[in-house]
């Protein structure tokens, strides 16, 4: 406790723009500490602004999920520092980082089953005392948050029983709850068809312009990462090759070199690149 | 907001706590009265110290008995005093009239509520048999218990005789007692310089289960002239069937339970398999002797004589009779019977005069 | 939408509450010595006026020595029991988890077959030899917690899947040891012993041992209920949990020990009683939902009212006999398992 006291005291405001500063973040992991480490991540930095929203791109096993939890401080970094607002992110006590930092992810399978409304309710739970009843301003930040994503019909439903699109949204819902200042999401689009992820990318977006989120995406979708993200962090193999906008990170042979494919990059008229495959012989 | 909850809560919990823990007290602080629970009050006391050590004050004269053991139950019947007892356990079947007396329950849980509901003066129990929890909850409730312990055919005389002094019944006990003891000294005198034979005394064939020595059944073998080949100071060791075997017992020795004649529970026994290695069951070696020597009361002297005359006949013949061959069955001496639920012993039993 | 609410809470406190009293009622009249209703009011009232020198002292003697005792003993045992089984539901994240998965009654077994070994090598008196068998039953529950808990951790907090392990082993090796040990009792004292483990309220417990097992529920139950809303979030998963702003390894470990030394209470005095912390934490979420702040609450009255109408049956059905508790439990509880069951309520 009392080194995130002095955490606490010591966060200078770098630079008052910048909410969150990722700054040569490493991590390396290994099953038994006499052997040599079975995994690392190496030295990464970059800066994100309120209402920016980062991609985090690379193909499966590069590090971006372990890069994740390093932000959202749920990981000790090995060497380097995650600053929220100032704060470094693993040494926040689990109630604050409630507040601040929300995460997406693939949920585990529910014991009990709940309600939508339930579910997102879960969310305010970071505010306030431990054992409360949720008060008017709970239920009405939570009823916002289901509106927010699209999912207001959804309220009374048993979450077992909607479709995994629907699921989730109720779990952005629920992220949307916390009222973060962080919201992180681990390759959220992964079982979702075309429509459903534009459909997200779109309403992440939105809500980071209109709610002044900084948006942290893992994913390994090339097209949505160049067409919705305002910074884009390539990694392959636990290394971050560059960081920029997607137009500055996507350059076909790096491209090519990272996915292991052929590829064609385009430039689109909004400025922003379009990767295809090429046509088949 | 939140915070009134958890004040409310924390209330609530708080007089919950405080109406269970006045329940609680109020309930001990009404039940608590001086002593004199029983019946009427009594003028007289009798202070004794019983087997477990504790000096226990029992109302004089004590009129309502109830009886937590077999044991005790029989005992006294021997000593004349059954009008006195107003209920006894579910096991309690001998002699038959102890069935119709009221019953409390098993020996381990009786049922305190019905105990109580019989307004005892007096409540016997076993060291051995019931639990020490009973003792202390009767204690708990103002009832005088009074608990006996035995280990030896002696201890059982002897107990006997302080228990007749505690019910005011003291010729009795005396009287019985002289009787037991002298029965004993006529049977040690008859087997006086025979050996004694090896047996095995078998509990229980599946899985095999003798007595230790150090149990007033096992003293209770000794009298009879017999010397059980188990060394064990467990009260009820389970015997490995090759130990048997190599210790080849001379003969086996059941107690009769109700039903079963012991004949076929012999042959039973002998059915099964690593039993024939006994030389005793191929010669059909076996005594059998009433469930009497089961139960620490002055019946035991009874099923100590039947044994006796099973293992040593020939210690009981009149003289003219030639020895019997040891290699034939072995059948008790037709002049005297011996059958494990012979009407003739009970009666021996219950008259307190001399025989 | 309809978020809990307190009224909402105690609404359902009061409507168990009254099942309860009625149940209690019902009890205090059943007995092998039988007793009316009109009459048992009548004196409840003289009882409360200080006037019970007026009652028959073997009919004082019998309901408020033997019957509200033992009731009292047997909505403790209940609550404790059922409080302790939602708490390792939710711990272990796994619907058959009850009370003793951890292993915690074979310890108090096995501290409670040493106690009665030791007590026949040693001289004691009553008085203190009544409290040696549940103080032995309690001291080796409590090593047996302490031991899963350290073989459950990974690297330095607990880790459920190797908890649920660590404990489910534990309680084999234990059970084990039992059986060893109970070769070796005699008689009256094997017969005791197996009744013990079997589940039984029959035999009354000192004073001392009843406020203590009182004053451990309120303290260990309260703490656990102020975990309540971290629970709910537990059960969606421990990621997720975390992220939401739950402290998961404090809870963790205040659950398991709170959880742990309710169930060691109420095994100490009454052995292991099966299917109650089981059962009825479901049988509640069947009715109330599964928001441990109102299921903890409904449970520990549910428990209590369960145990009382098992108890009562125990002790009536073949009177003046007595069936261990814990059959009737296991009688009643297996049915009940299998209609739940297939209601696709577990």
């Amino acid at each position: 406790m009392s080194s995130s006291a002095r955490h606490f005291a010591e966060a200078p405001q770098l630079n008052a723009d910048v909410r969150l500063s990722v700054e040569q973040v490493s991590y390396a992991y290994s099953a038994n500490p006499t052997q040599a480490p079975l995994f690392t991540l190496e030295a990464t930095s970059f800066q994100a602004r309120p209402g920016e929203l980062v991609a985090i791109l690379g193909p499966n096993a590069s590090g971006k999920s372990t890069l994740l939890k390093l932000v959202a401080g749920t990981l000790d970094p090995l060497s380097g520092r995650v600053l929220l607002n100032g704060f470094a992110t693993h040494t926040l006590p689990p109630r604050t980082r409630g507040q601040r930092i929300a995460m997406v992810q693939q949920e585990s399978p529910l014991l009990f089953p709940s309600r939508a409304w339930e579910f997102v309710l879960q969310g305010r739970h970071a505010h306030g005392r431990s054992l409360r009843f949720e008060s008017a301003d709970d239920v009405l930040i939570a009823r916002n948050a289901l509106a927010q994503v699209g999912a207001e019909h959804l309220s009374d439903r048993w979450m077992d029983q909607i479709s995994g699109g629907e699921k989730q949204r109720v779990i952005l819902a629920r992220a949307l709850a916390q009222q973060p200042l962080l919201l992180l999401l681990d390759e959220p689009t992964l079982h979702l068809d075309i429509g459903a992820q534009v459909d997200l990318l779109a309403t992440l977006r939105r809500l980071a312009a209109a709610n002044r989120y900084t948006v942290v995406v893992v994913t390994h979708d090339l097209n949505l990462a160049g067409q919705y993200a305002d910074l884009v962090a390539l990694f392959q193999k636990g290394k971050c090759l560059r960081v920029g906008t997607p137009a500055a990170v996507f350059h076909r042979e790096l491209l090519e070199q990272v996915f292991q494919t052929s590829l064609t990059v385009e430039l689109g008229s909004s400025g922003r690149p379009r990767v295809s495959l090429p046509s088949a012989p | 907001m939140q915070a009134r909850f958890t004040f409310r809560i924390a209330h609530a919990a708080l007089i919950a706590a405080f109406s269970a823990g006045l329940c609680g007290s109020a309930i001990r602080g009404q039940a608590e009265t001086p002593d004199g629970h029983a019946a009427l009050p009594k003028a007289a006391y009798k202070e004794v110290v019983d087997d477990y050590g504790r000096a226990v004050r029992i109302p004089q004269p004590v009129q309502r008995i109830v009886s937590l053991a077999p044991s005790l139950t029989e005992t006294i019947y021997a000593l004349g005093l059954q009008d006195r007892l107003v209920g006894d356990t579910d096991y309690c079947d001998y002699p038959p009239d102890a069935q119709k007396k009221t019953k409390v329950g098993g020996t381990i849980n009786p049922n305190l509520e019905q105990i109580v509901a019989l307004r005892p003066d007096l409540v016997l129990v076993t060291k051995n048999l019931n639990h020490i929890e009973t003792v202390q909850a009767l204690e708990n409730l103002g009832l005088a218990s009074y608990a006996t312990d035995t280990h030896t055919v002696h201890d059982i005389i002897s107990s006997t005789e302080r228990l007749a002094d505690v019910l005011g019944a003291s010729e009795a006990g005396l009287s019985l007692g002289a009787s037991l003891e002298h029965r004993l000294a006529d049977l040690q005198q008859r087997l006086s310089g025979i050996p004694p034979r090896r047996v095995l005394f078998v509990v229980w064939s599946d899985p095999l289960i003798s007595v230790g020595k150090d149990t007033f059944i096992g003293d209770a073998l000794r009298w009879a002239g017999a010397s059980s080949i188990v060394e064990s100071s467990q009260d009820w060791p389970q015997m490995n069937l090759e130990e048997v075997v190599r210790l080849q017992p001379e003969f086996l020795v059941f107690a009769a339970s109700h039903g079963d004649s012991v004949e076929a529970s012999f042959d039973s026994v002998a059915e099964r398999p690593g039993w024939r290695g006994l030389e005793a069951v191929r010669q059909r070696h076996f005594a059998t002797i009433s469930d009497a020597v089961n139960r620490p009361a002055p019946r035991i002297v009874s099923a100590i004589e039947e044994l006796a005359r099973q293992l040593h006949p020939e210690a009981f013949a009149p003289p003219a009779e030639d020895p019997i061959d040891r290699k034939s069955p072995i059948s008790p001496a037709p002049s005297t019977p011996s059958q494990p639920h012979g009407d003739t012993n009970e009666s021996r039993e219950f008259c307190v005069c001399a025989h | 939408m309809r978020p809990l609410t307190l009224s909402r809470l105690l609404g359902y406190c009061a409507m168990l509450g009254a099942v309860l009293f009625v149940v209690v009622v019902i009890a205090l009249k059943m007995g092998a010595v039988p007793v009316s209703l009109y009459g048992l009011g009548h004196d409840l009232i003289r009882v409360a006026f200080r006037q019970s020198s007026q009652l028959s002292t073997e009919y004082r003697l019998i309901i408020f020595d033997i019957r509200l005792p033992r009731i009292l003993l047997a909505i403790f045992v209940g609550a404790s029991l059922s409080v302790a089984g939602s708490g390792f539901q939710a711990l272990l994240r796994n619907p058959l988890a009850d009370p003793y998965v951890l292993g915690v009654s074979s310890g108090a077994a096995v501290g409670a077959i040493l106690a009665l070994i030791l007590e026949a090598h040693v001289a004691l008196s009553p008085a203190i030899a009544v409290v040696f068998t549940p103080l032995g039953a309690f001291l080796g529950a409590a090593l047996t917690v302490f031991a899963v808990y350290l073989l459950g951790r990974r690297e330095g907090e607990i880790d459920t899947p190797t908890l649920l392990l660590a404990g489910v082993i534990s309680a084999s090796f234990l059970s084990a040891i039992i059986m060893f040990f109970m070769s070796t009792l005699t008689g009256g004292n094997y017969h005791g012993m197996a009744f013990w483990m079997m589940g039984d309220l029959s035999t009354p417990i000192q004073p001392l041992l009843g406020w203590i097992l009182r004053v451990g529920f309120f303290v260990a139950a309260g703490t656990i209920y102020m975990t309540s809303t971290d629970l709910n979030l537990l059960l969606a998963g421990e990621q997720e949990a975390m992220h939401l702003g739950v402290d998961v390894r404090r809870v963790r470990v205040v659950v398991y020990i709170a959880a742990s030394l309710l169930t060691a209470l109420a095994v100490s005095v009454s052995g292991a009683i099966a299917f109650v912390g089981l059962l009825v934490p479901h049988a509640m979420r069947l009715l109330f939902g599964s928001d441990h702040r109102v299921l903890l609450p409904t449970a520990a009255l549910g428990g209590a009212i369960a145990l009382v109408v098992a108890d009562t049956l125990a002790r009536t059905v073949v009177s003046p006999s007595e069936v261990p508790v814990g059959a009737m439990t296991a009688l009643a509880g297996a049915p009940l398992f299998l209609y739940l069951l297939r209601r696709r309520a577990l």
